[in-house]
């Protein structure tokens, strides 16, 4: 238990920090409002349209959804290597072994399938590749 | 023995009052320690060792080797002008920064530094400190979609495209150091790692980094991506996308995003440290009257320059590459790593 409140302590102390850097600036910076200065930048242009509809590659969404059957197995790896050491010596090694082998073959089966239907391949667009001025 | 319990202890104070005031001293201690060394890090060895290796020199005016430089800048940083760009997502766009810092320093809860500085022993000490980490992510997809940039927006996609792609190559790697050790909790993960191996005439120490070499540098890999370092910096990347998540920030938020990117890199040395270099263990017991807290530093200050060696001798990798690396090369390589300990704890009488 004491160790939970050591890590909250922590959590309190690694936000006050920060909180206390920005009253800290707030006490001793300038403000100088002029025209123009809170443009959003873009190299100097005059920004066009909205950063919140700019059109982005679709392989991001793609490494996402990967990302969570991953995760989710990797959920499953930890509390196995926790274990593994002690079920050897109770159950044998192929017993220990054989299940999880099983459980991470079919999720690198599925891998395979992902790469081999490209979604682990950087996606371009013909669109997109013709409409780039070199 | 935590560090709650030596303080709460030499102040003679018992009970839950004790406890509560014994490790509110102990997070500020290890707050301040980091901070420290995050501003050694940012102002000055990141200048210092960039000009070493380009042949400059870099900040030398002010004290021995330029170090009296950090007080200045740090004023400076901090009464910098606040510009608030047209059109951010408020709230979002203030607590970025302040994640970023908070999700960095709060792993260290868990990281034995030696010398009895070690805050908080959980039993899931490994898979907090990861968990931590991971925070970090959000910080970066709410600073990339807040700023109302679009080179933020850019970059914070790819940060998350980055951090996804490596937090399972990093995972399952430092789970083949579970398979030796056994546990999760960080003391019985470095208890784990003092013995001698005997390699002929000479003894070497029987770290991970050492027991499993493979493993160590994958996990050195992914830990470069996870914390936006060079040669995988495409979160940032000035060259492409001006400064990535961090464009529209100013003054104080700039210096809590820097100050969050340098305690992670010190992050990422310190599980490095604990879970493949032996932890605060000196390397021969002949060393061993140096105090573990120096070892600790060491460890970490040597991952540290590594990867500034890193960003000075490597180019920055192209997002599809990232993306390639990650999931055709880094996760085949640590399942196959896994596994490999796995026969290797199974099959060799221990």
């Amino acid at each position: 238990m004491s160790d939970w409140i050591a890590i909250g302590a922590l959590a309190v102390v690694a936000v006050v920090i920060p909180l206390s850097m920005m009253f800290i600036s707030w006490l001793i910076r300038p403000s100088v409002p002029e025209q123009g200065k809170r443009a959003t930048y873009e190299s100097g242009e005059v920004p066009t349209g909205s950063s919140r509809q700019v059109k982005f590659n679709i392989q991001y969404y793609m490494v996402a959804l990967l990302f969570v059957i991953f995760d989710i197995e990797t959920a499953f790896i930890v509390p196995w290597t926790v274990i593994f050491d002690g079920a050897v010596e109770e159950v044998g090694f192929a017993q220990a072994f054989a299940p999880m082998a099983v459980f991470i073959g079919l999720l690198v089966v599925g891998l395979a399938w992902a790469w081999r239907n490209g979604a682990v391949e950087w996606v371009r667009s013909a669109r997109a590749e013709r409409q780039r001025v070199e | 023995m935590t560090l709650p319990d030596t303080i709460s202890g030499l102040l003679g104070i018992d009970g839950v009052v004790g406890t509560v005031i014994g490790a509110f001293l102990g997070a500020a201690l290890i707050g301040t320690i980091m901070l420290a060394n995050a501003a050694l890090a940012g102002p000055w060895a990141k200048r210092k060792i960039t000009a070493a290796f380009t042949d400059r020199i870099a900040i030398n005016k002010l004290g021995p080797l330029g170090l009296g430089h950090i007080l200045p800048d740090a004023v400076r940083l901090l009464s910098k002008e606040l510009i608030v760009p047209e059109g951010v997502d408020r709230p979002a766009w203030d607590i970025a920064p302040i994640i970023m810092v908070f999700s960095a320093l709060l792993g260290f809860a868990v990281i034995p530094m030696g010398s009895g500085i070690h805050l908080a022993d959980p039993s899931v000490g490994l898979i907090f400190a990861f968990a931590v980490a991971s925070i970090a992510s959000v910080s970066l997809v709410m600073a990339g979609y807040s700023s109302n940039n679009k080179y933020s927006f850019l970059g914070g996609l790819r940060a998350v495209a980055q951090n996804l792609a490596y937090e399972i190559p990093l995972i399952l790697t430092g789970l083949s150091v579970v398979l030796f050790a056994g546990s999760l909790q960080m003391s019985e993960i470095v208890a784990a790692q003092q013995e001698t191996l005997a390699l002929g005439p000479i003894g070497i120490p029987a770290w991970f980094g050492l027991v499993n070499p493979f493993a160590f540098v994958l996990f050195l890999v992914a830990n470069v991506a996870e914390v936006g370092r060079n040669p995988f910096d495409i979160p940032e990347a000035p060259t492409e996308i001006v400064a990535g998540f961090q464009t529209e920030y100013s003054s104080v938020y700039f210096v809590l995003l820097y100050l969050g990117e340098f305690v992670h890199i010190f992050l990422g040395g310190a599980l490095i440290a604990t879970i493949f270099l032996g932890g605060p263990a000196a390397p021969i017991a002949a060393l061993s009257v140096v105090p573990g807290f120096i070892w600790f530093l060491i460890k970490i200050w040597g991952v540290f320059l590594f990867t500034q060696w890193l960003r000075s001798a490597l180019p920055r990798v192209r997002i599809d590459q990232l993306i390639e690396i990650g999931w055709k090369g880094m996760l085949v390589l640590s399942i196959a790593n896994l596994f490999l300990t796995a026969v290797i704890v199974g099959v060799l009488p221990s």
